[in-house]
């Protein structure tokens, strides 16, 4: 080699150098992937005997430069054994981790945190999210029925929109609301029951926390159940946009129950007004408003023909609709989701129609080193729902729909109930926007310190337009036209920090902490304007000006309350054995009064994994096998605010020629709609406190033949005191109730869940879940039986009092609170067939009308020889035995199937409908007819609330069935993932319940209406 | 540990002081409210009573509770439907039909409103009286507004006592739990010492200042004079209880005589009308008549501030707008009605023939628009003879402004002839009879003073008919069984009380 320049022979050496330098630092890359390929990210790698330590990213990928080749690398992962790997010569490893099936690999949001799945000491339940049942659904509540044992999830309309109730381990409360919270991403936004500001496709995952221990760091608002929302976060290191679309269609599931026979029905409705001593209707002659009705025989032998069917007119068979395309992606620094929703609901009546449009925008930041983590979760939905529900699909077949061409028949000059009439003429429009924003930063103050704090924001409106035209409304034609415009708007802030401090002790203390401070300041107002009285119906109520200017009324009102907490936490595990949590809570409120402004939630709980236990290892036979108990005491505080405040309230009086404002203690609290009777309350309570309700919770989970087998098992008792109750005050005090702390509620049951992999083959498998829930609730007391002006059951002495609303065809209420009974049990006559002779009748204590043949009846319960108020008894239980449901999943190669039945059984129900349909009155009891099952036909009979009307509830409903395809290896198009499907909802219904469905409201009571609906989606999901 | 010295040096860079000072703060600063809230929404003690407006208002609010659905119309159930004056519809509910069979036990709904009701209307009278002393408005608008609540006061505690006997007197605002038990007072006495003192209170406070459907010192006037008539007449005809007042009977109808001297008197406001018509013109709330009339309007919105008895006393006549026949050959148009009150057949004929305010005032034939007749009592169309007290001509659907006569002047009159049944009383009672067409009574000769207040007593029924008032005159006298068939062989204790409500004995331990 000839040199030429010894200053480049330099800088060659000096770079040589640099580069043997270097080597002297090899850098080792490689992938860490699980068993089954699965790439994982954050792995921790270690160099032994060092501080050098790297993780890897999100597609598992690492980089560590190591010191010489004897470096040995230290990989672990949280649910993974620990691996060491000696460097050698490799410069790419290729570390497959294995499963540590003892640390289990879920981990579980709680509240203000996340915890081991493992680790868990209180019962908490994870909502798989691939089983709920794929179809356009307005919010999440209605798709969890059946998926979590302990919850009861009910939803008993198919209107455009409409809610389900959820119950979480039974109603604890009479008056404070039982509606479990809902926190999303770590805001608690309000209660369930109507979610619709979350769309259900940027669910990523939810957690039902139930007893104290989980539920009790949300103190005050945790006594019905906490349910933990996550949304999806942008996971894959690549942009990937997933489109998402479902299409509905719907259908009843039985035929409508109607008049289609005129001759039938004009035959039983005059049977039925000449037994009631009124004169038939169909006499061919006017009735006393001037309508014309035709006589049978006109109706038999063809002269009036018209026979309407008026449900075709009325109903259609409702499409739905929902479009969900999403942008996800995320870089070693960033996390980002963009999600936009857009829902469309028909309901069964023509021209009930929901829209909503939903974007969901969620970013997550590291910064710092990546030692500081911010983000922000902004959604906005909005939409509308024309209100065009309760059209008269009953309406009387005999008369047409127009007279003529184009007006409208209406059957006398109060007609108020032509369904073309008001669809076309009437206007109710109700449109909503929602905001939910929340922005944190997650700070790692040191190793084992973290600092959290989280600002969260809720915004909700909702603007009512209406419009009732002079003629073809109640309220129109009263008032000669009256339209108005209902706003309403809330908002709430809530701000959050806490400090979490974890770590581990001679490797065997595992400890962490939790503590921090919550504010949450809640704001709602109204304005209602209503205008009467107008010249020109052309604008409805898009002018309200020009209603008679003397009769217009406004409305508004304003609420605010403000409540401080404090919460923390404490986890102790010993030899990841041994696990116990304590925490609480201090909640401070606005709605109370001073005395009892703050109240404080405690709970604790043990866990031990025996399954850690040699003594367990040796039996071979448990995978898992932990027992685990806790108690703790949680809140309720749903009631308005300013119960501690008197409130006045306000009125007119005309004097001098003009109404002049009144106002005054005493304000009208509700009003019965039947009679108009006032309630009058605002008499203040200082002393108002939370509802408060103690939890004891004990249960196991265990796991065999490797895990192919899991059954968790909970008993809980749940035990409510000081019930926020309004009692009667006697009426010299000028009021009817007043807001008060009294009686107690007991809820006990057991939860069930068996969940197997019961085969797994790699071409097919099947697996299934059963869940169990019993939930057994009684009403211990109702407080003091003078202060509270309980009822008396002469037969037995029973204390109870009447809850809900009143039945109008029997002018009663039905359920009752009892004391020792469950809560709403039904109350009131037993009946022992059909009276067949007068004596009969008179014989079973009877008199006049009632000891009629055809007549009901009635059992003389205190034999006392006469049927009256003394005679009625608990007739029924509107609160099922047990609830139960079964989920199977089947896939063999690219098709899956899952099937989902759904049951409740052991209610009662009270059916409204048990006689006067046109399905059941033809089987009347008639003098040719003595039947035993059914009394005679009778216009203004008094109904009683008996026991003839009550029906065994039970159902079992294959309530979901989904078949899908897998759509993969379809790279040249682009898309990296898909699936076609189609699925169907309510299919098949087992019961003996007579009625359309038995799935009906808490208080087991049956209005009729229109059948459910069954619903067939076809979708398909695609990800690009 | 390097890391922790890696983190400890990101932590300087990134200034953490800084970031933890400024959480804090944002914090701090939304943490700040305090949890007093103040209600933004609604008047309560905290925010009421400030100015003379709202002790204005609050007295209104007062007047406002005799126009409730459930104290207004309720009242003639007991006090026309209990008597020889009206029956109930046979369909109204079993309620309604115990007054009229006399079988009100203390579950009845009805009794239980009207009990309710008083109590609702004394509640907003006592907010006033414990809330206007002492805030240093002018002399004259507190005494004025004190001398209306003391009046509306006791016209409340005197309906408990015609209805219920010994009733709770409720002498302060209800506010507090501890203060919602009342017990009921020792006698009789207790009862109308209060009543007395309230209205002579009043009277005192209260200048001669007519208002339509408030009450001035002229009402608080004939008000006391109606109590002391009633005392008087009832411990004279020995009415259960009444005994225990300390008053003689001679002094107490002194009392009501002088009183009712004050109204027809030392005033000049309001007068006997000599046009019968004009009494019940509901157009005329204002007549000279009325010194203390309910003001209800038709352009109210919801019932209370408009009045639908107008339904309650007309019978259903197919529901159509019938033309009632006026005096001068002209019509006046109404709705037909509920056929709630009927008319019954002793009253009517208690009348004579020309008596005018049968010929006038009672109803039995209809007409259409055209002025055909349409129907007729006797044809059936009409199912009794019904009362033109309570027609409004100028009616909007049920909307009427019909309003019930608290006061007549007519009544102070009759109260005056019964109270001193002398020839200044004949004067009085004459004039009744004389503006409605029939024969005056010529002299009292032959007469005692109690045949003659039994005269008075009958006049008062034919005059006062429908107008709230006969069951309070045949209990005061004592007259119930011998007048109403269906309460014949009750005891002297159960005509002359209604039964404290059920509801009141179930939740207050200090009564039962």
């Amino acid at each position: 080699m000839y040199i030429k320049n010894p200053k480049w022979l330099l800088s060659a050496f000096l770079f040589m150098l640099c580069i043997s330098a270097i080597n002297a630092q090899t850098t080792v890359r490689g992938v860490v992937s699980d068993e089954n390929n699965q790439l994982l990210p954050i792995v921790n790698v270690l160099e032994i005997g060092t501080n050098n330590g790297a993780t890897t990213d999100f597609d598992g990928n690492f980089e560590i430069k190591v010191t010489n080749k004897n470096a040995v690398l230290e990989f672990s992962f949280i649910g993974y054994k620990t691996q060491t790997v000696v460097v050698g010569d490799q410069e790419n490893l290729n570390v497959i981790l294995t499963e540590d099936v003892s640390q289990l690999e879920e981990v579980v949001i709680v509240g203000y945190g996340s915890v081991k799945k493992s680790d868990l000491t209180g019962s908490v339940s994870s909502v798989d999210m691939k089983n709920l049942p794929s179809k356009p659904a307005n919010s999440i509540d209605g798709l969890l029925q059946g998926q979590v044992a302990g919850v009861q999830v009910t939803s008993s309309s198919d209107d455009p929109g409409a809610g389900a109730t959820i119950r979480i381990r039974g109603g604890s409360s009479l008056n404070g609301g039982n509606d479990p919270l809902v926190v999303v991403d770590g805001f608690p936004i309000g209660y369930a029951g109507d979610l619709k500001q979350i769309s259900p496709q940027d669910i990523a995952s939810m957690e039902v926390l139930k007893d104290a221990s989980a539920s009790a760091i949300y103190g005050s608002r945790g006594a019905n159940g906490v349910i933990m929302i996550t949304t999806k976060k942008g996971s894959k290191h690549k942009t990937e946009i997933s489109v998402s679309q479902q299409t509905t269609f719907s259908e009843f599931t039985s035929e409508l129950n109607l008049w289609r026979d005129p001759v039938l029905m004009a035959q039983i409705s005059n049977e039925s007004r000449i037994n009631g001593g009124f004169t038939p209707l169909y006499i061919g002659a006017n009735d006393p408003n001037g309508v014309y009705y035709p006589s049978v025989t006109e109706l038999r032998n063809g002269t009036w023909t018209t026979n309407t069917k008026w449900d075709d007119i009325v109903f259609r068979a409702p499409i739905s609709n929902n479009t969900n395309v999403a942008i996800r992606n995320q870089t070693d620094k960033t996390q980002f989701s963009l999600s936009t929703t857009y829902f469309t609901n028909q309901g069964v009546y023509i021209e009930d129609d929901y829209k909503k449009l939903n974007i969901n925008l969620n970013v997550v930041h590291k910064i710092y080193n990546d030692k500081a983590t911010v983000g922000t979760n902004v959604i906005y939905s909005k939409g509308n729902k024309n209100n065009n529900g309760g059209l008269a699909y009953w309406r009387n077949p005999i008369f047409p729909v127009y007279n003529g061409t184009d007006d409208y028949y209406l059957i006398g000059n109060q007609d108020y109930s032509h369904p073309i009439a008001l669809t076309e003429k009437r206007s109710n429009q109700n449109n909503f926007k929602d905001f939910i924003g929340s922005a944190f930063i997650d700070v790692q103050l040191l190793p084992s310190l973290k600092l959290k704090t989280q600002l969260n924001h809720k915004f909700g409106s909702s603007i009512t337009d209406y419009y009732n035209p002079k003629i073809y409304t109640e309220d129109g034609n009263f008032n000669n036209g009256s339209g108005g415009i209902n706003n309403w708007e809330s908002s709430e802030t809530v701000a959050e920090s806490f400090l979490t401090f974890s770590k581990t002790y001679n490797d065997i203390h595992d400890f962490s902490a939790m503590g921090g401070f919550s504010y949450q300041y809640y704001q709602s107002r109204s304005s209602d304007l209503k205008a009467y009285d107008f010249l020109n119906e052309s604008l409805g109520n898009g002018n309200l000006s020009a209603g008679n200017p003397d009769q217009q009324s406004v409305a508004n009102s304003f609420t605010e309350t403000v409540m401080y907490s404090g919460l923390g936490r404490l986890n102790y595990t010993y030899k990841s054995k041994y696990l116990a949590t304590f925490t609480m809570r201090a909640d401070g409120s606005s709605k109370f009064g001073a005395n009892n402004r703050w109240a404080y939630f405690p709970s604790g709980a043990l866990g031990w994994k025996m399954h850690q236990e040699e003594f367990i290892k040796e039996l071979d036979i448990f995978n898992e096998l932990k027992l685990r108990s806790s108690y703790g005491i949680s809140g309720n505080q749903g009631i308005s605010p300013y119960l501690i405040n008197s409130r006045y309230g306000q009125d007119q009086y005309y004097v001098n020629g003009r109404f002049q404002t009144t106002i005054g203690p005493g304000y009208v609290i509700g009003q019965d709609a039947q009679s108009g009777k006032k309630s009058w309350g605002g008499i203040p309570n200082p002393d108002l406190k939370w509802e408060t309700t103690s939890q004891f919770n004990i249960g196991a989970d265990f796991a065999f033949f490797n895990r192919a087998l899991k059954v968790t098992f909970d008993y809980y008792n749940k035990y409510t005191t000081d019930l926020l109750r309004e009692r009667l005050l006697s009426p010299s005090s000028s009021y009817d109730r007043m807001w008060v702390n009294d009686g107690e509620i007991e809820n006990q049951g057991v939860e069930l869940t068996i969940d197997a992999n019961i085969i797994n083959k790699t071409d097919w498998g099947i697996s299934g879940t059963l869940m169990l829930s019993k939930n057994k609730n009684k009403v211990v007391s109702l407080g003091n039986a003078v202060s509270s002006g309980l009822n008396t059951d002469a037969l037995t002495g029973m204390k109870y009092e009447f809850s809900g609303s009143q039945v109008e065809a029997f002018r009663a209420v039905p359920n009752i609170l009892a004391v020792g009974q469950p809560i709403n049990v039904f109350y009131g006559y037993k009946v022992d067939g059909i009276i067949q002779s007068n004596a009969e009748g008179l014989a079973a204590g009877l008199t006049g009308d009632l000891a009629q043949p055809g007549e009901f009846k009635y059992v003389d319960l205190n034999e006392d020889g006469v049927i009256d108020q003394d005679d009625r008894t608990i007739i029924g239980n509107p609160n099922p035995d047990f609830i139960a449901s079964l989920n199977l999943q089947g896939r063999y190669k690219k098709f899956d199937i899952s099937l989902f039945f759904n049951g409740s059984f052991g209610q009662d129900i009270f059916n409204t409908k048990a006689f006067g349909e046109p399905s059941n009155q033809p089987l009347r009891w008639t003098q040719d007819n003595t039947t035993n099952n059914y009394p005679s036909l009778r216009d203004g009979r008094n109904l009683s609330m008996s026991d003839w009307f009550i029906e065994n509830g039970s159902f079992l409903r294959l309530q979901n069935l989904s078949v899908g395809y897998k759509l993969d290896n379809l790279s040249t198009s682009g898309i990296t993932n898909g699936r076609v499907f189609i699925n169907g909802t309510n299919l098949f219904t087992l019961t003996n319940f007579k009625g359309y469905d038995p799935e009906v409201g808490t208080d087991g009571i049956y209005w009729g209406g229109y059948p459910k609906l069954r619903n067939w989606t076809i979708g398909v999901e695609l990800t690009f | 540990m390097k890391n922790t010295l890696t983190i400890r040096k990101e932590l300087k860079k990134m200034n953490i002081k800084k970031i933890i000072l400024g959480i804090t703060l944002a914090i701090g600063i939304v943490s700040c409210e305090s949890l007093d809230v103040e209600p933004k929404g609604f008047y309560s003690d905290q925010n009421f009573y400030k100015t003379v407006d709202d002790a204005e208002a609050a007295t209104l609010y007062a007047y406002d509770a005799l126009t409730l659905v459930s104290y207004a119309p309720v009242t003639f159930y007991l006090t026309e439907l209990a008597t020889d004056n009206c029956s109930v519809k046979p369909d109204e509910g079993a309620d309604a039909q115990a007054f009229v069979n006399w079988e009100v036990s203390s579950q009845n709904e009805l009794l239980t409103q009207f009990y309710r009701s008083i109590y609702i209307a004394i509640n907003r009278a006592n907010a006033v009286i414990e809330n206007i002393p002492g805030k240093g408005f002018n002399q004259e608008d507190e005494r004025r507004l004190m001398g209306e609540a003391l009046f509306l006061r006791a016209f409340n505690h005197f309906n408990a006592v015609k209805a219920f006997g010994l009733a709770p007197i409720q002498k302060s605002l209800i506010d507090e739990l501890n203060e919602t038990t009342a017990s009921l007072p020792n006698d009789m006495q207790e009862m109308y010492a209060f009543i007395i003192e309230d209205l002579t209170t009043a009277i005192d406070y209260l200048e001669i200042n007519r208002v339509t459907g408030r009450a001035d010192k002229v009402a608080a006037q004939a008000l006391l004079s109606k109590v002391y008539l009633f005392a008087a007449s009832a411990k004279e005809s020995g009415v259960p209880k009444y005994n225990a007042l300390t008053e003689s009977v001679d002094n107490l109808y002194a009392k009501a005589a002088e009183y009712s001297g004050y109204v027809l008197n030392n005033q000049g406001e309001y007068a006997h009308d000599t046009n019968i018509q004009n009494i019940y013109n509901s157009e005329m709330p204002n007549g000279p008549e009325h010194i203390f009339i309910l003001s209800l309007d038709r352009t109210g919105t919801q019932e209370g501030d408009y009045s639908k008895l107008s339904k309650y006393f007309i019978p259903y006549i197919s529901g159509a707008n019938v033309y009632l026949k006026n005096t001068d050959d002209s019509f006046s148009k109404t709705h037909d009605g509920w056929s709630v009150f009927q008319t019954n057949d002793d009253l009517y004929n208690s009348y004579e023939p020309t008596d005018k305010r049968r010929t006038e005032l009672i109803v039995s034939e209809v007409f259409n628009e055209a002025g055909t007749s349409i129907g007729t009592v006797a044809d059936e169309t009409i199912i009794y003879p019904f009362t033109r007290k309570y027609v409004d001509p100028n009616f909007e659907g049920d909307k009427t402004s019909t309003r019930p006569y608290l006061i007549r002047y007519s009544d102070i009159q009759l109260v005056y002839a019964e109270a001193t049944a002398n020839t200044d009383g004949l004067i009085q009672y004459n004039q009744i009879r004389n503006r409605a067409g029939i024969d005056e009574l010529a002299d009292l000769g032959g007469l005692s003073k109690a045949d003659f207040r039994d005269l008075v007593v009958q006049e008062r029924q034919r005059e006062l008919a429908f107008e709230g008032d006969r069951l309070w005159d045949l209990r005061r006298k004592n007259i119930v069984q011998a007048n109403v068939t269906e309460a014949a062989g009750l005891s002297p204790e159960a005509v002359a009380f209604f039964p404290i409500p059920q509801r009141e004995i179930d939740l207050n331990p200090n009564i039962n």
